[in-house]
């Protein structure tokens, strides 16, 4: 795991969306071990502190789980997949309606250029 | 807790620090950050009554150090605080012999963790692996408290990174660490907390998260604002 | 008092290369001495008496019997003496400026040992102690030594056999550092090691003057190093200026006894308070 921060955005926020598109994008299977805190602080070269307050955060957005004194898990409940999923594409569209705004394009043209693009993207990671 | 408490101190007639308040936590790492000759050696050297302070007053848990806080603070120079013609091994006895809070287990673990070998002679080490020697010295200790002075000026890039996985490692984990740097840029994410130290005095305490969350400044932001501005 | 024990040691220990050093500069040089002083007179005796005719009994009587006394008033003897105490003097600074020395200032790690700092100080005064003792316990074996190399060397008709004391005792002052580092009574032994050890606690206490106030603290020290010397030697001078004796001998040296508690004492306590409210690394 590896994660190029910046430095403006809170370290923690910045580990919780990396765990969120990780998830969303299924790198991360439902139900699956995690990382310890002490771990994670270690892997990502961040505050033990830190660590601990992006599982919490998580934790309480219901995206993983521990159970006494298991290791956290992420969580089972596909509900909050789905969520998760809507969160960040919705997330995304928006930022790409905000830049693309200003330039005042035709919403066909903006449709037509996101396929092309997108589709030779995943043709070249092919 | 280390409660800093209007501090001042004078070299000749020179005044070096003039009312210098700030907290440390436990469990926090806490940054002093100021250009080289700003004092935070001497605050440093004041917290574990290594040169008395002209006024103002230092509480360790709410107490004054005693000879016994020496077993629950560590300071770690930027020098490395044992005889040149000692072995390893034996720097590591004399801590054994003298601390009650000598963690000897952990000690082990920091030599295999920084490759140190037993048996070579302080005045025989590299730059780096002196600077990791005197880092196990002081973090074998029980201690609550760390204070670390410049832990990574003047040393190769290899030895760096390892000093700073230090910091992410259940090694200062839940204790209090206040580290002094000029340096801030590569360990921005690993501190909770920086004291912004100016001309003897105190210029901005904040903690990091908060600075990014509420205000979206990294801390060579507001280092910018605060010495240029 | 465990982490005293240890201090000792470890001050020990720091100088015991250079100790020994002293130590068998000391043997050799007043073991050879003694081998070339004997022969030296063996010789002579032997081209006086053989060569020259001259009768054994005339001999003796111009150039007299050989004794310790030759050797102790040699600079075999008294040359290693001298640069052993010269050395222990120079260190009894050097032991304390080591520690601020060079780039690893191992006075970081003494302050903050979790024991009374006036430990250090007492550590550094006891291994002093310890290494002058040991130069003095050193010099007594020596002098036996050397009296059974006189025996085995030189036939008893030339030789003087005196006791280790009593060689002392034939001594004339001035003449042999021995008188000064063994002196042959009890009492006067006392005098010169607790003057002597007095002496070092002051000037450490000296020491923390200036490593407490660097500069200003030279003066600081030299003026409680004044002071020191004139409350123990104040009733000397007393009585030196008023040309009369106050005192029958025993009282004073009573006084002189109180005196140097009062002066040792108030060392102790004065470096126990630099260290603890002063010193700087």
């Amino acid at each position: 795991m590896k994660i190029t921060f910046n430095k403006r955005d809170p370290v923690y926020i910045q580990v919780v969306q990396h765990f969120k598109e990780q998830i969303a994008s299924g790198k991360y299977e439902l139900g699956q071990e995690i990382p310890s805190r002490r771990e994670l602080a270690n892997q990502l070269k961040i505050n033990p502190n830190t660590a601990q307050r992006a599982y919490k955060e998580m934790e309480e957005a219901g995206l993983i789980f521990t159970e006494g004194n298991n290791p956290s898990r992420i969580t089972k409940d596909e509900q909050v997949l789905r969520n998760l999923r809507t969160e960040l594409i919705e997330g995304a569209v928006d930022r790409l309606i905000a830049a693309v705004e200003p330039v005042n394009i035709p919403i066909d043209e903006l449709i037509g250029l996101i396929q092309a693009k997108y589709e030779e993207q995943r043709g070249e990671q092919r | 807790m280390i409660e800093v408490k209007n501090v001042t101190k004078k070299f000749g007639r020179k005044n070096v620090l003039q009312g210098v308040s700030f907290t440390a936590n436990k469990g926090e790492i806490t940054c002093l950050i100021g250009v080289n000759g700003v004092g935070k050696t001497t605050i440093l050297n004041g917290i574990v009554n290594l040169t008395p302070m002209t006024s103002g007053e230092i509480l360790i848990d709410g107490e004054k150090l005693t000879k016994e806080t020496y077993e629950k603070i560590a300071f770690i120079p930027d020098a490395i605080t044992m005889l040149p013609r000692m072995r390893v091994r034996e720097a590591m006895q004399f801590m054994q012999d003298f601390y009650d809070s000598w963690n000897n287990e952990r000690a082990e673990e920091l030599l295999r963790f920084f490759k140190l070998k037993k048996e070579d002679r302080i005045s025989s080490l590299s730059k780096g692996n002196v600077a990791k020697a005197n880092l196990l010295l002081g973090l074998a200790l029980d201690v609550d408290y760390l204070l670390m002075d410049e832990p990574f000026s003047g040393i190769d890039i290899f030895s760096r990174e390892q000093i700073a996985d230090v910091f992410t490692s259940h090694l200062v984990e839940e204790r209090g660490v206040i580290i002094t740097t000029h340096e801030i840029n590569d360990i921005e994410h690993l501190i909770d907390k920086v004291v912004l130290l100016d001309d003897g005095i105190v210029f901005k305490e904040f903690a990091t998260e908060e600075m990014r969350e509420v205000e979206g400044k990294s801390v060579v932001d507001v280092m910018r604002e605060v010495y240029r501005g | 008092m465990n982490n005293f024990l240890k201090l000792v040691n470890f001050e020990l220990g720091r100088f015991i290369k250079v100790y020994f050093i002293l130590a068998g500069i000391t043997v050799a040089s007043q073991l050879i001495g003694m081998a070339l002083i004997a022969n030296d007179y063996l010789e002579m005796f032997n081209e006086e008496v053989y060569t020259n005719g001259t009768s054994i009994e005339l001999f003796v009587e111009y150039y007299g019997e050989i004794s310790l006394l030759n050797l102790q008033y040699s600079q075999w003897f008294n040359l290693p003496i001298t640069f052993a105490v010269a050395v222990l003097i120079i260190y009894s600074f050097f032991i304390w400026y080591r520690d601020w020395l060079g780039k690893n200032t191992f006075i970081y790690r003494l302050l903050m040992l979790p024991t009374a700092r006036i430990n250090i100080y007492l550590a550094k005064a006891s291994a002093i102690f310890l290494m002058v003792l040991g130069l003095v316990a050193l010099q007594v074996v020596l002098l036996n030594v050397e009296s059974s190399m006189l025996k085995w060397m030189v036939p008893a008709n030339l030789r003087a056999d005196l006791g280790i004391m009593e060689s002392i005792g034939g001594l004339h002052s001035g003449g042999s550092m021995l008188a000064v580092i063994i002196p042959t009574s009890f009492i006067q032994f006392l005098i010169h090691y607790g003057v002597g050890f007095m002496v070092v606690f002051i000037l450490f206490t000296a020491i923390l003057f200036e490593r407490s106030y660097r500069f200003k603290g030279i003066a600081y020290g030299v003026g409680y190093a004044i002071v020191a010397f004139v409350v123990f030697f104040a009733p000397f001078v007393v009585e030196i200026i008023f040309g009369r004796n106050y005192l029958f001998p025993t009282e004073l040296f009573i006084l002189e006894g109180i005196l140097w508690i009062v002066v040792t004492g108030s060392s102790i306590w004065v470096s126990n308070y630099l260290l603890n409210k002063k010193v700087t690394v």
